[in-house]
């Protein structure tokens, strides 16, 4: 997957914990090699720097206890807490009054289902999660119209070819409207239409593909909440959210929708 | 009464007159009662002007009070970043051992015990002595 929208999706994921524990003030991410995977809004980016040098000076005296799994800082003022997340460390900083046993729920529930969510995508390539349809004799089995009353023998006695080869031409059978999964992401403005959602123009040039060049000029869009809409569809515009397996979704339909900012959705092309 | 004899402690103390005798005195109780506790491992008692460390395993003296050093060191590099305050707890859990680090008036401290020991008993017994 795309580091970005692993990124994004983390950081999103701290962003909600800090809306959850407003005592949380920064969290951020950042793997075994010390790269920063994910910060709140909150956090400078000079202050991740400095953090992960002072833990990777802890890392080299921590030997002696068989690797860190976990630090706690304990101040006056407040309290940092690093601990491992699957390949990760998690660093929460709170304030002196927060409710601890909410911090460690949260964050102990939320960031490894939201891990194990992108891994699960990741499994599932993001761009494509079904593969292109492949059209088959296979697809649709011939309905052999027969006249009631007619003898169940007569079925049997055909020939397995007659079964196994219908004659269907392949041009007929329309594949399965392919299935991809976005993360959403707010779009809005004074000409930005409320009906139109935004997705990248590679994914609109291979549905028009798999579908001999039918323009696909709507989608149908399906939360994980089983809610669905059917809108238009445009390319996206803001070069920096392509490729990002992002589709761009106007305030109204993520209303409709139930769904905010950075949560997933299901789209697929609706063929006329 | 036979003396006991404690092969693994070892004890290093400048020649400076502590002021605070009797303090150090109850900490060192505190922790040799600690000490007893099931998983506990061992402790690193240090001042300005002295240091006593006793451990089960004497091979690991030097890099525990270096990991026990560092942990105060960066409790302030944390504290100034964060605005954490006065960063008077430390804890380090490793994959087999844990570091619990405290500073009590002048005096620090670093406890080390197996990673299911109970520290929050140590805390509290810390706390009231």
């Amino acid at each position: 997957m795309d580091d970005e929208v692993y990124a994004f999706a983390l950081k999103n994921t701290l962003n909600e914990i800090q809306n959850i524990c407003p005592d949380v003030k920064n969290s951020f991410m950042f793997n075994e090699d010390g790269e920063i995977i994910a910060a709140n809004e909150n956090t400078p980016e000079k202050t991740l720097v400095q953090v992960v040098n002072a833990f990777d000076g802890m890392m080299e005296k921590a030997d002696a206890l068989g690797g860190v799994e976990g630090i706690i800082f304990e101040g006056s003022k407040g309290r940092v807490s690093i601990s491992s997340v699957s390949s990760f460390y998690l660093v929460t900083v709170t304030t002196k009054d927060a409710d601890r046993n909410l911090v460690d729920t949260v964050t102990r529930v939320l960031v490894p289902t939201v891990l194990r969510l992108l891994e699960k995508i990741t499994s599932a390539p993001l761009k494509n999660i079904q593969p292109k349809p492949k059209i088959e004799r296979e697809i649709q089995k011939p309905e052999i119209e027969e006249p009631f009353g007619e003898p169940l023998e007569k079925h049997r006695m055909q020939e397995p070819e007659e079964l196994s080869e219908p004659e269907v031409k392949p041009e007929a059978v329309a594949p399965e409207p392919p299935v991809n999964q976005f993360i959403v992401e707010n779009i809005g403005g004074l000409l930005v239409p409320a009906d139109t959602v935004r997705i990248d123009n590679d994914i609109l040039a291979q549905w028009e593909e798999l579908y001999e060049g039918k323009k696909i000029e709507e989608v149908e869009i399906e939360t994980f909440g089983r809610k669905s809409v059917t809108c238009r569809v445009k390319q996206i515009k803001d070069s920096k959210y392509e490729g990002k397996g992002i589709v761009q979704m106007p305030e109204k339909i993520q209303t409709t929708l139930e769904i905010r900012k950075g949560e997933l959705v299901k789209v697929k092309p609706v063929v006329q | 009464m036979t003396k006991k004899k404690k092969s693994e402690a070892v004890v290093v103390t400048e020649p400076i007159a502590f002021e605070d005798t009797v303090s150090v005195g109850d900490l060192r109780a505190s922790l040799e009662e600690i000490k007893m506790y099931d998983g506990v491992i061992g402790y690193i008692l240090r001042n300005s002007s002295s240091a006593s460390i006793d451990l089960r395993d004497p091979s690991k003296i030097i890099d525990y009070a270096i990991l026990s050093s560092s942990a105060f060191d960066s409790g302030a590099e944390f504290s100034e970043l964060f605005d954490l305050g006065d960063v008077s707890t430390v804890i380090v859990e490793g994959k087999a051992v844990k570091m619990l680090s405290l500073v009590i008036g002048e005096h620090k401290v670093g406890i080390f015990m197996e990673k299911n020991a109970n520290s929050d008993r140590i805390l509290e017994k810390l706390h009231a002595s």
